[in-house]
């Protein structure tokens, strides 16, 4: 915990935290001061000129909040008349040259320069000169477009390019009012980050190619979520919407701050994940070719599994905490063996010692945790003495060719649970479809040991059951969600003091001893 | 302000030629940090081929081992760069306050009668290329005219001519 201060804003009394610039220090108790440039992640730049504020203590009558650190005893100014002019005309400054297509911007809603205008500003215009025009809907590479005449020359795009990403393709040049952000010609956006830049962009500057005009952002739901897309299990922000009469649809993934994870940031390609979370869904239950209803495909499971002597499980390494512990105490029960093999998961030489991993799924970790063993010849020696193969969602395609697989299960047969349809579904006996990582809650151990939940975000019209509520159908001894965060107690002592969905919202560091298994 | 940011692809690999390589080198020991050559480096590329073509950026960007964007910044930031060639006698009339009081104006005039060209322009033959630049730094000897470089002070028309006849 850091250290707290009290300074005066406005001749009020606040508490703050102690070595914080006075944006994020008077921030955090729910003071704003108005800022472009300045962002947590890139540091202070000092060239928007939005944050002044006075400081009653001898200092110069103005100083930029994004560089001056709280300290004690401070008397900051945000509502004296001179303070509130020069809101006024840093405004004014901004607007000269700014279009006034707020109507179809499409970041209206989420924009600085309108928050601030009509918080801070609010005159007519006192320009009579020709505006100048820059360029408009231009492609700045990895599906950024870039409208140069919003541009505020705010430089957080120039700065995340130089500082984050470390390609530096972007620069501001020339100057005065014909100053704007380019790419060296020849040289677009490149980098497998760039879609943070959209999220930078105080003003509908650098706007997304994928979400541009599909939905304006008051009529998004937000839900918090955990990208499944590889094992750093970035925080990001689902953001939804359903349409009347419409399926419940993704939007789109926005990073959401873990210092401890992500910190700021997301890759694009875990951003672009929740197209896989709308489409090709497996939507309903088939028996061979034959769709079935929900309960009618779970008795006829029920039939197979009970005919079956021998029956082999195999579950995605992306399944949560609480599914796998469901499913291993059924296939305890049963008898069966349970595999967790999922080499076809892991992309070698694919991350990049920033958030990328290698390791495709999200919760390998918790494979180890709880013992399942993930061994490639032990699957398959299993499979090969099994007449039935439970598939919990390991899309087997990543590990084998269709040919190899047909040869694999040769007179096995699968019943398959799985949230999308491919090519595994038409190999099912039966196949059932379950939810997708944003459909339900759970549990998850990042790549680096930290346990992380998240929540239902998305309710689809034919509302698939999570692989848990599955098991437990399928006669698992761990029969709801309680139960299954119970038993997880046992292999995670950690656990003892939570309760299923109130882990810290920056997740849990485990001990080595707690994620290399070591059962309490 | 004018937009300065079409720069122009020659197509052809630039390289600085021994000297300019030698004086890069030189230059290389004398700051903390391989950024501060962006401004150096762009002088050379201009005193060796007179203007600045993109392949010129690129590569010296890749000798100083920095982002192409920041040297595009400086080169569109700074007007004494120039992005395309410029006449073989480059001169510069100073068109700020002292000088325009004490008749920058008849020298624009002068040049235009002389060589037909307006600030901006580039004669026919390119002898000749013609800028109106801020300040120059020499009020108290106003008006100033640059050319290729040179301070000439205390200018007027007749003093111009003569030194035009000098020139290549
Ligand atoms: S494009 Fe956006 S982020 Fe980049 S400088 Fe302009 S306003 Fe700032
Ligand atoms: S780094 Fe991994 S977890 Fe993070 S957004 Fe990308 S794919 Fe998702
Ligand atoms: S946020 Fe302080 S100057 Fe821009
Ligand atoms: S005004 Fe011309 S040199 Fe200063």
């Amino acid at each position: 915990m850091a250290d707290k201060i009290k300074l005066f804003v406005n001749g009020v009394e606040v508490e703050v935290e102690a070595g914080k610039n006075l944006i994020d220090a008077i921030g955090a108790v729910g003071i704003e001061i108005p800022h472009f440039c300045y962002h947590p992640a890139l540091g202070s730049d000092g060239n928007c000129r939005m944050c002044l504020v006075g400081i009653e203590d001898g200092r110069p009558p103005l100083v930029p909040a994004c560089k001056t650190p709280a300290q004690a005893g401070m008397k900051v100014l945000l509502d004296a008349a001179h303070i509130k002019k020069i809101q006024h005309d840093v405004m004014e400054l901004e607007l000269i040259n700014h279009p006034i297509d707020c109507p179809i911007c499409d970041q209206a809603g989420e924009c600085k320069l309108q928050d601030f205008y009509m918080s801070y500003d609010k005159q007519p215009s006192r320009m009579t000169v020709a505006q100048v025009k820059k360029g408009k809907k231009l492609d700045y590479g990895c599906g950024i477009v870039h409208d140069q005449e919003r541009c505020v020359l705010c430089a957080r795009c120039v700065r995340f390019c130089r500082q984050i990403t470390k390609t530096g393709e972007l620069g501001i040049v020339n100057r005065s009012d014909a100053a704007q952000v380019e790419f060296f010609p020849g040289r677009p956006i490149n980098n497998r980050y760039a879609q943070n830049i959209v999220d930078l962009c105080p003003v509908g500057a650098m706007t997304s190619a994928d979400f541009r005009f599909k939905q304006r952002v008051w009529f998004l739901k937000r839900a918090k979520g955990i990208c499944h897309g590889c094992a750093k299990g970035c925080n990001i922000t689902i953001e939804h919407n359903r349409e009347k009469y419409q399926e419940d649809r993704i939007y789109r993934f926005l990073p959401r701050l873990n210092p401890q994870v992500n910190g700021y940031f997301i890759c694009d390609k875990g951003r672009y994940s929740y197209h896989k979370e709308n489409e090709g869904r497996l939507t309903v239950a088939r028996q061979g070719s034959q769709v079935r209803n929900q309960a009618d495909a779970l008795a006829a499971c029920n039939q197979e599994i009970s005919r079956s002597p021998k029956i082999a499980m195999i579950l995605s390494p992306n399944c949560s905490l609480e599914e796998m512990v469901a499913v291993k105490s059924l296939a305890e029960k049963l008898g069966a063996t349970l595999s967790g093999f999922s080499d076809g998961y892991i992309s070698a030489g694919d991350g990049d010692g920033y958030l990328i991993q290698d390791d495709k799924s999200a919760n390998r970790a918790g494979l180890g945790i709880l013992g399942i063993n993930s061994n490639r010849a032990v699957f398959e020696k299993d499979l090969g003495e099994a007449q039935l193969l439970v598939n919990f969602n390991n899309d087997l395609t990543r590990s084998y060719t269709e040919p190899e697989l047909r040869a694999l299960l040769k007179d096995t047969k699968m019943i398959l649970a799985a949230s999308h349809d491919d090519g595994l579904a038409a190999m099912a006996a039966i196949a059932i479809p379950i939810a997708a990582a944003s459909e339900y809650s759970g549990s998850l151990v990042n790549c680096d040991n930290i346990l992380q939940s998240f929540t239902k975000a998305v309710s689809k019209n034919h509302d698939p059951v999570d692989i848990g509520t599955l098991a437990a159908q399928l006669g698992s001894p761990l029969q709801t969600r309680a139960e299954q965060f119970s038993e997880l107690r046992k292999y995670l002592s950690v656990l003892k003091n939570f309760e299923a969905d109130t882990l810290p919202a920056e997740g849990l560091k485990l001990t080595d001893n707690e994620a290399t298994h070591v059962t309490a | 302000m004018s937009n300065r940011s079409q720069l122009i692809s020659t197509g052809k690999p630039f390289q600085f030629d021994r000297e300019r390589d030698a004086e890069f080198e030189r230059l290389s020991t004398r700051y903390p940090t391989r950024e501060s050559l962006i401004l150096p480096a762009l002088w050379l590329i201009q005193e060796q081929e007179g203007w600045i073509c993109q392949e010129a950026l690129a590569y010296a960007a890749d000798r100083i081992g920095t982002f192409a964007s920041k040297l595009y910044e400086a080169v569109t930031f700074y007007t004494m760069f120039h992005l395309h060639p410029m006449g073989r006698n480059h001169i510069c009339v100073c068109r700020t306050l002292s000088c325009w009081l004490l008749g920058k104006q008849e020298i624009v005039d002068f040049l235009k009668n002389e060589i037909g060209i307006t600030p901006g322009q580039i004669s026919e033959d390119g002898r000749f290329s013609l800028e109106e630049v801020e300040c120059l730094g020499h009020c108290g000897t106003a008006p100033v005219v640059q050319v290729n470089g040179e301070f000439h002070e205390n200018m007027d028309a007749g003093k111009l001519k003569e030194l035009l006849a000098t020139l290549p």
